[in-house]
């Protein structure tokens, strides 16, 4: 029985990390354009979509929707400022426990939303009550592949949306907007999107590529950062650093490896929701004194991590927090 | 002193279980379970009228020509989603209780529960192989989502991981054609400690699938549905069946083995059969419901304490008993709010309490636990 | 009716056993026995410590097998024996056992009609009357409905030999039944078993300790020693101060009551 109870301590405590670092303090507003009032497309966008419409979603998945979606559950905060951003958040049926950070239109419009899932799986009974005719879920087992796979297998329409880089952050919203019928609101987020992207490469580009750590957290120990190939690592890269990467798999890397690593830049993901978390507090960890950046008073804590782990609209955002931390005279 | 039997003063010698309190017990607990039954199909996180779920059950169950008045939603909320759960839960937890009653006698160990000879880390180690397989082999990936006896990957593997891990044990711990019970402990024990480091390894790797492995670790029966019953229902009946056939020598064990011998038991062919028709049930269960703790291990111990020892009633008994005592826990999981918690956490919550305070009555009545 | 041509109802013929020990020779208990049970006969069983009178109570039982060499029940040997069929000829008193708790004494002795079970939730008329016997048999019957934990060390004695007797066995094997009573309850008990004897026509094998009780009680003696029987016959022969002397290394000196009866009394310097 110990073992278990120390299982379920543990799963209680990695909860409590997931909660907290879905939840930042003070909410931003909305840097993508305004949401349009409807879904009608405006004239000169792209095509309108003619339902029935066959989309493929991020797991491969060929998912057919039947007409223009009225009633909408999203199960993950990225999927919800999507719609949001589209226009369409008056169709929001369903939503995640969590209504934290986000832009304060979209959490004034998901207020009286109900809740279909928090932490663990999704409430289906919730779901079906809410008489859905689209499901957005997210992917890779942050909405569960057996919560998939019955939603989809009562006959729901269920798109998973996992993106791992800025361009499949695109793409997504783009997939979004046609699922909905909303292709140019979607083609106008995105256009703004590579404009602000191309921006930050400008601006970086010329310039040194520091060595950067990325902190995500540190959790009996353990440093977890950018792992290797990963959404965090690219966009690092993109805001003109040089990632110390993690393992690939668990985005751990030992204490030893990140001192002979040498970091110029630390960013403080975990500062956002850690007020110990500190510039002061890291130079007093032991061993990590010795670090350029440390010497050279070059760590920066990110007041709004979720600008970065929420891949949505606002995720260029977290890009443009992300450069001005490592490229600071860029943007003076 | 002695009482003289007087001719024709005739006292009623009773030998066995009175008819009368065979049905009271048995007609006790079926009457507990129906009720717990209709409450775990009534409530849910969604409300759904009594008249449209008594309608819905009745058209769909007993095929009633009733006329079609309700809304499409209840209808798949209570026989898609809740009926199958409400189910599973019923014959998981029956096939918890059965198993650990037959598992406390077998070992005469009160901490025996069902999972105490590897059961438990045998079906964990197959189902986060499941789970990371896909992760870690891309290639895997694509078998994933398929189903054989309506289980998915995950579940056949730990099914087949909880049986496999047993007759492991059993192999090891067996030694000039016995198998005594303290090695078969130890055994268990010591298998079960190497499995459960590699499930650890397994997590530590898992990235991403590390919260769908603490959730299967917990137990839950968010994933209950009718194929997956399919499957399990067979191998717990079967069992039941089985067991239950064999309550005499199962008392007769707890005279010990050497006693047992002499009264006609074929001990160490008797062990093995209980123990794999015990696991059988204990991996059928576990295949579709992830390790659920406690129910394996309160149930029988309740029950011994409140009708006695006689495998006779106490199988069946503690089939009834854990039905619905899971069934009533997953209500209670189920109605947290925001997708429920795992029923694992509901069992050992409310079910460690209860256990210490058996325990101290226990020991007021002196009637000893375990067998 | 004749007693000398009856067929024996147990025989041992050569019989030889050793347990098996890791890495080494076996443990060598038996090194040829030969003996015959007739049937009816009330044996005492005697000897030092280690000297193998367990082993061939169990291995009469069927709990193991001999090394070379024939045990016989019923003039076939123990290995063929079905188990079932075997346990309404053989019934064992054990030198311990856990009587489980939260049975009653009633409910323990009908454990003891398992070989005779016919249906299967129930028993059978045959099965109460059997139980009810063999209670009154062994002096239990007001222990009916108490609990194991209820009953003292003579009672619980008492509720063994009930549930070897509802076995309704044509042997009882006893290994030291006196073990843990006092010297009332000792002579009360082998007074009961000879009682037994004559009313069953149950043939008795005990394993005793107490070599004038086993005089008292068994019409014939058997003294092994090191594996072998060293003699065999009525108490009057075998009991002799020479015999008792190799054996048990002990020096004992004959003493003869005022009715007649021979006691031996331990010579004590």
């Amino acid at each position: 029985m110990g073992s278990r109870l120390r299982v379920l301590f543990l799963f209680l405590v990695l909860a409590a990390l997931v909660a907290a670092c879905a939840a930042p303090g003070a909410s931003v507003a909305p840097s993508a354009p305004p949401p349009s009032p409807s879904l009608a497309a405006s004239p000169g966008a792209p095509a309108e979509t003619t339902y029935p419409v066959t989309l493929t979603d991020d797991a491969g998945r060929s998912v057919t929707i039947d007409h223009a979606p009225q009633r909408i559950v999203s199960l993950a905060p990225s999927n919800t400022e999507i719609i949001c951003a589209l226009g369409a958040c008056g169709h929001l049926v369903g939503v995640p426990d969590y209504r934290v950070g986000y832009p304060r239109d979209v959490l004034r419009a998901i207020k009286n939303v109900p809740a279909v899932v928090s932490y663990g799986p999704v409430d289906r009974e919730a779901i079906v009550a809410a008489e859905p005719d689209l499901i957005l879920a997210a992917g890779n087992e942050l909405t569960s592949s057996d919560d998939i796979k019955a939603l989809a297998d009562l006959g729901y329409p269920v798109l998973a949306l996992y993106p791992e880089s800025l361009d499949e952050v695109s793409a997504d919203i783009e997939l979004v907007g046609t699922a909905l019928n909303a292709g140019s609101e979607a083609a106008a987020i995105t256009a703004d999107m590579a404009r602000r992207v191309a921006a930050v490469e400008d601006a970086v580009t010329g310039s040194d590529r520091p060595r950067t750590f990325y902190e995500v957290s540190i959790f009996e120990g353990t440093i977890y950062t950018a792992g290797k190939d990963s959404f965090l690592a690219s966009l690092v890269d993109t805001a003109g650093g040089d990632p110390i990467l993690g393992d690939a798999r668990t985005t751990a890397i030992s204490l030893e490896d990140l001192v002979s690593a040498d970091p110029q830049v630390i960013v403080l993901g975990d500062a956002a929701y850690d007020e110990s978390i500190t510039a002061r507090a890291v130079a007093k960890r032991q061993g990590w004194d010795g670090m350029t950046a440390v010497q050279e008073g070059r760590v920066v804590p990110l007041p709004e991590d979720i600008l970065i782990t929420r891949p949505g609209p606002r995720i260029v955002d977290g890009l443009e927090a992300l450069a001005r931390a490592i490229h600071p005279e860029a943007f003076e | 002193m002695r009482t003289a039997v007087a001719a024709g003063e005739a006292r009623p010698l009773r030998i066995g279980l009175s008819i009368t309190r065979s049905v009271a017990v048995l007609g006790g607990t079926a009457l507990m379970l129906a009720v717990i039954l209709v409450l775990g199909v009534g409530l849910g996180s969604t409300q759904v009228s009594v008249g449209d779920t008594a309608a819905i059950l009745a058209h769909r169950l007993l095929a009633l020509p009733t006329p079609q008045t309700w809304p499409a939603t209840a209808e798949t909320i209570i026989f898609d989603i809740r009926l199958p759960r409400v189910l599973t839960a019923m014959l998981v937890g029956g096939g918890l209780a059965m198993a650990g009653t037959v598992f406390q006698a077998l070992l005469r160990n009160p901490l025996a529960d069902p999972y105490v000879i590897g059961t438990a880390a045998g079906a964990s180690l197959g189902a986060a192989l499941g789970i990371v397989a896909p992760l870690l082999v891309p290639a895997l990936a694509i078998g994933a989502g398929s189903e054989l006896l309506g289980l998915g990957v995950v579940q056949l593997l730990a099914f087949a991981g909880g049986l496999g891990t047993v007759l492991l044990v059993y192999a090891v711990a067996r030694s000039a054609g016995r198998v005594q019970v303290i090695t078969l402990l130890l055994t268990g024990y010591a298998v079960s400690s190497v499995l459960a480091a590699m499930v650890a390894l397994l997590m530590f790797m898992s990235g991403r699938a590390l919260g769908a492995i603490f959730g299967w670790l917990m137990g839950s029966l968010a994933n209950a549905s009718w194929s997956a019953l399919g499957f399990a229902t067979p191998l717990l009946l079967v069992s039941f069946v089985l067991l239950l056939a064999r309550w005499r020598r199962i008392n007769l064990l707890l005279l010990g083995d050497a006693q047992a011998a002499s009264l006609g038991v074929d001990v160490e062919r008797e062990k093995l059969v209980l123990t794999m028709l015990a696991t059988l049930a204990t991996s059928a269960a576990v295949a579709v419901s992830g390790t659920i703790g406690f129910v394996g291990l309160v149930v029988p111990h309740l029950l011994r304490l409140l009708i006695g020892p006689d495998h006779r009633l106490l199988l069946p008994a503690s089939l009834l008993t854990g039905a619905g005592l899971l069934v009533l826990a997953d209500l209670g999981a189920r109605l947290v709010p925001g997708g429920g918690i795992p029923v694992g956490v509901v069992t050992a919550l409310v079910g460690a309490p209860f256990f210490l305070w058996l325990l101290r009555r226990s020991r007021l009545t002196r009637v000893d636990l375990g067998a | 009716m004749t007693v000398a041509v009856a067929a024996p109802i147990a025989a041992f013929r050569g019989v030889r056993f050793g347990y098996p020990r890791h890495g080494r020779e076996p443990l060598e208990v038996l090194r040829g026995i030969d003996l015959e049970l007739r049937a009816g006969e009330l044996l005492a069983l005697l000897g030092p410590n280690g000297s193998g009178k367990t082993t061939l109570l169990r291995l009469l039982s069927g709990a193991l097998r001999p090394e070379a060499g024939a045990v016989e029940v019923a003039s076939r040997p123990v290995g063929e024996w079905p188990r079932l069929a075997l346990a309404r000829q053989v019934a064992v008193l054990p030198q311990h056992l856990e009587l489980p708790e939260g049975f009653r004494v009633a409910e323990l002795v009908a454990m003891g009609r398992a070989p005779h079970a016919r249906r299967l939730f129930g028993s059978t008329a045959e099965d109460e009357r059997a139980v009810e016997r063999a209670l009154q048999d062994a002096d239990a019957l007001d222990l009916a409905d108490r609990y194991p934990h209820e009953l003292s060390g003579g009672e619980r004695q008492r509720v063994l030999v009930a549930m070897a007797l509802a076995q309704e066995p044509r042997l009882l094997l006893l290994d030291e039944p006196t073990l843990h009573l006092d010297l009332a309850h000792q002579v009360a008990l082998l007074q009961r078993l000879r009682q037994l004897h004559a009313q069953r026509k149950l043939t008795v094998l005990a394993v005793l300790h107490d070599l004038n009780l086993a005089a008292a009680f068994a019409p014939r003696v058997v003294l092994l020693d090191d594996g072998r029987v060293a003699a065999d016959g009525p108490p009057g022969e075998v009991l002799t101060p020479e015999t008792i002397q190799r054996v048990f290394g002990v020096a004992t000196e004959p003493v003869v009551t005022q009715d007649g009866r021979r006691h031996l009394a331990l010579a004590v310097d």
